[in-house]
């Protein structure tokens, strides 16, 4: 048969490693083809082109028509280390568009992929979490995730996991907790992630924060936060990073809203570093400070400690923010309110 | 599926041994009697035929060969060509003008033919059309066809600028990321803030409603204890006055009913007076017994005198009669002395009544007696 190759020696250049593109609306379907082709090689070169054109969102569209998710399914199962990660590679590029989002939830990607996170190869690791990250923001995604009883299995992985990876665990956790969180705490996420806020990296610190807070955003999360975590929140406030002191505000603040997180929120002298966060006028956690503040002042104790600090909220009010603005003069009102 | 083939008109006669072998005839389909034509669905020609019914089998058997047998005999009456007579032979004849041999077979023929062998020839030679025209030679010289340097500068350009237009558009795309990082970050903040805002305030209200709910239960016990207290201060009062009328009341009946005494009076009724009943009786007894006695006596006595009088002369009877009664009455005055003397402790009351006869003297008694009350 004839083959468009007419000479042994390959034109200067062309990329060995890539198959050729068919032109136009052929590019997708023929490497679809060529995907279900018994030869390594091709299968290869077919994942290396693919990997390219799906940056381009429209042909992440395309390829989900014509059903790509299904070959893709197929090849993450493969023996193969190279064809495994291109194809989570591929997979990950996807998830970044609604579109690819859309897709993976209802082709159930996220049930095959839950095989491949005891992968031994790093970067197939590596691409499974992050796909697993974007996938977590959607709703539906993160309801997707939490029925395949994927998060004991996340929770345990956090602490064998290298640095990288365990940020994007700690992000994927973040947005499946929002949503539900009695199985997270049944698995025993918050001694784990108490020991993962105490670690060097100023990147999992605050993460770790920021799933502590979305723990904090159910009442169950909210008793046992209140019970465990609140003093090393507050020495977490005093922390060098601003992003730590954001999120370990936050966390704050949703553990604050019970009476006993309160308590031992002052117990833990959590006011001082407050009003200190609330002085900044660039602090990202101004918002949330000034919400602990309020959430601090409704105990007697609390109200006469800031009572003397009113100066900080009234300078609050001239915050660009409004959102800050209202919350300063909730805080005030609150502060002066007499029974 | 095949063609089927056609059904001989005439049936083959029964004494012939081997059908003739005859090349195959196809008959046209709606010219076969065989097939069914019209409605098929009331057609029930052939009964259905039980395999079962050995009987039956056996009847159409018989029936069969019965007309089999009326076949043949049919036949062997047929009127036929008689046999040849002996010596000669029938002989099939054509009458026609011109004899023809009559076969059903073909007549073919072979023949074949061939083409001469090929002779070796030596190859043709190679064709080089005559030269014509005239020969031109030309050359690009340097610097005649184009301007390198100008040539390329719109190739360059759209060289370089697509490779630095790639490369702004990934640029981008990542800043766009970064962008949207931040900004989902600033919303997260936001909703956070807002949604710790709705808890603190849903606590507040929790707290706010447990102690209205607390206040007012406090509130409605102190009510409910007022109650009760007014109710057993109203009880107590009206218990009170209607226990005050109690104690003289029941005094009063116990007086009534004589659970009071004055011990001396109660002791002189129950003790004193039942003994000084038991007393009387004795001495009325005694008294009694002894004016009996007296009676007694004096009847003895006068029951003597009697007899000492009537021995007497009957003329002193009437003397002795009235004397009797005189002594009779004496008697019973000097019994009446007799009793005065006899009982020192009957005081007062003589008996005025001397008519009184002696067989009253408890009722002169118990008068006395009652009168010494």
């Amino acid at each position: 048969m004839a083959h468009a190759r007419i000479s042994a020696s390959l034109p200067p250049d062309i990329d060995t490693t890539k198959a050729p593109i068919a032109f136009g609306k052929r590019a997708l379907p023929k490497l679809n083809e060529e995907l279900h082709s018994p030869d390594l090689l091709t299968q290869q070169r077919a994942l290396m082109a693919l990997c390219d054109l799906v940056h381009d969102p429209e042909n992440v569209y395309q390829a989900i028509e014509i059903g790509f998710l299904d070959s893709l399914k197929t090849l993450l199962l493969h023996r193969d280390s190279t064809v495994r990660q291109k194809t989570t590679e591929i997979l990950s590029i996807m998830a970044m568009h609604n579109v690819g989002r859309q897709g993976l939830i209802q082709n159930g990607v996220i049930s095959a992929l839950s095989k491949l996170l005891d992968d031994p190869v790093d970067i197939c690791r590596k691409n499974t979490h992050q796909i697993f990250e974007m996938m977590a923001k959607l709703p539906e995604g993160a309801a997707d995730i939490i029925c395949a009883r994927l998060i004991p299995v996340l929770v345990f992985k956090l602490k064998t996991e290298s640095d990288e990876i365990q940020e994007l665990i700690l992000s994927t956790l973040s947005s499946c907790l929002r949503v539900e969180a009695s199985e997270a705490l049944a698995a025993g996420a918050v001694t784990v992630l108490k020991k993962a806020l105490t670690h060097s990296s100023a990147a999992i610190r605050s993460k770790a924060a920021w799933v502590l807070l979305d723990i904090g955003t159910h009442p169950e999360g909210k008793i046992v936060v209140c019970e465990e975590v609140v003093p090393v929140l507050v020495s977490l406030l005093e922390d060098t990073d601003p992003e730590v002191q954001a999120s370990a505000t936050g966390a704050l603040m949703f553990a604050a809203v019970k009476p006993q997180g309160r308590f031992s929120a002052l117990g833990a002298g959590a006011i001082p570093p407050l009003l200190k966060l609330v002085a900044e006028e660039t602090s990202r956690a101004r918002l949330s400070a000034i919400k602990t503040l309020t959430m601090l002042a409704e105990l007697p104790e609390g109200r006469k400690t800031l009572l003397d600090h009113t100066a900080t909220f009234e300078q609050c009010l001239n915050d660009p923010c409004k959102a800050v603005k209202r919350a300063a003069e909730i805080a005030i009102s609150v502060i002066k309110w007499k029974p | 599926p095949h063609a089927l083939p056609v059904r001989p008109k005439y049936r083959v006669p029964p004494d012939a041994a081997v059908p003739e072998e005859e090349p195959v005839r196809y008959a046209n389909l709606m010219y076969d009697r065989r097939v069914v034509r019209g409605n098929t669905y009331a057609l029930q020609v052939v009964p259905v035929v039980c395999f079962f019914i050995p009987l039956e089998i056996q009847r159409q058997r018989e029936a069969r060969k019965r007309a089999l047998a009326r076949k043949r005999a049919k036949e062997q009456m047929q009127p036929r060509t008689p046999e040849p007579v002996e010596g000669r032979e029938h002989v099939h004849v054509q009458t026609e003008l011109y004899l023809e041999e009559i076969s059903d077979r073909i007549i073919e023929v072979d023949t074949e033919c061939q083409t001469d062998a090929f002779l070796d020839r030596p190859s043709t030679p190679l064709f080089i059309p005559a030269k014509t025209g005239k020969d031109v030679a030309t050359q690009i010289e340097e610097g005649e066809l184009f301007d390198f340097d100008v040539e390329v500068k719109p190739i360059l350009e759209v060289l370089i600028g697509k490779t630095v237009e790639q490369a702004l558009l990934e640029v981008m795309e990542e800043e766009e990321l970064a962008q949207l990082r931040a900004h989902q970050r600033a919303y997260a903040e936001l909703r956070n803030a807002e949604l710790a805002e709705v808890q603190r305030l849903e606590e507040q209200d929790r707290r706010y409603r447990e102690e209205k709910e607390r206040r007012k239960r406090q509130h409605m016990e102190m009510l409910q204890k007022q109650k009760e207290t007014t109710e057993k201060i109203a009880a107590r009062a009206f218990a009170q006055r209607y226990l005050a009328d109690l104690i003289p009341s029941v005094f009063n009946n116990l007086r009534e009913s004589g659970f009071f005494y004055d011990p001396i009076e109660r002791d002189i009724e129950t003790e004193f007076l039942p003994w000084l009943m038991t007393e009387v009786e004795e001495t009325l007894e005694k008294k009694v017994l002894g004016r009996t006695m007296l009676d007694s006596l004096i009847r003895t006595v006068v029951e003597k005198r009697l007899d000492a009088f009537s021995c007497t002369p009957l003329s002193d009877e009437t003397e002795a009669l009235p004397e009797e009664p005189r002594p009779a009455d004496a008697v019973p005055q000097s019994d009446s002395e007799r009793d005065v003397t006899d009982q020192p402790v009957v005081t007062e009351k003589e008996e005025t009544d001397q008519p009184v006869s002696e067989e009253q003297p408890s009722h002169h008694i118990t008068f006395q007696l009652e009168e010494s009350d």
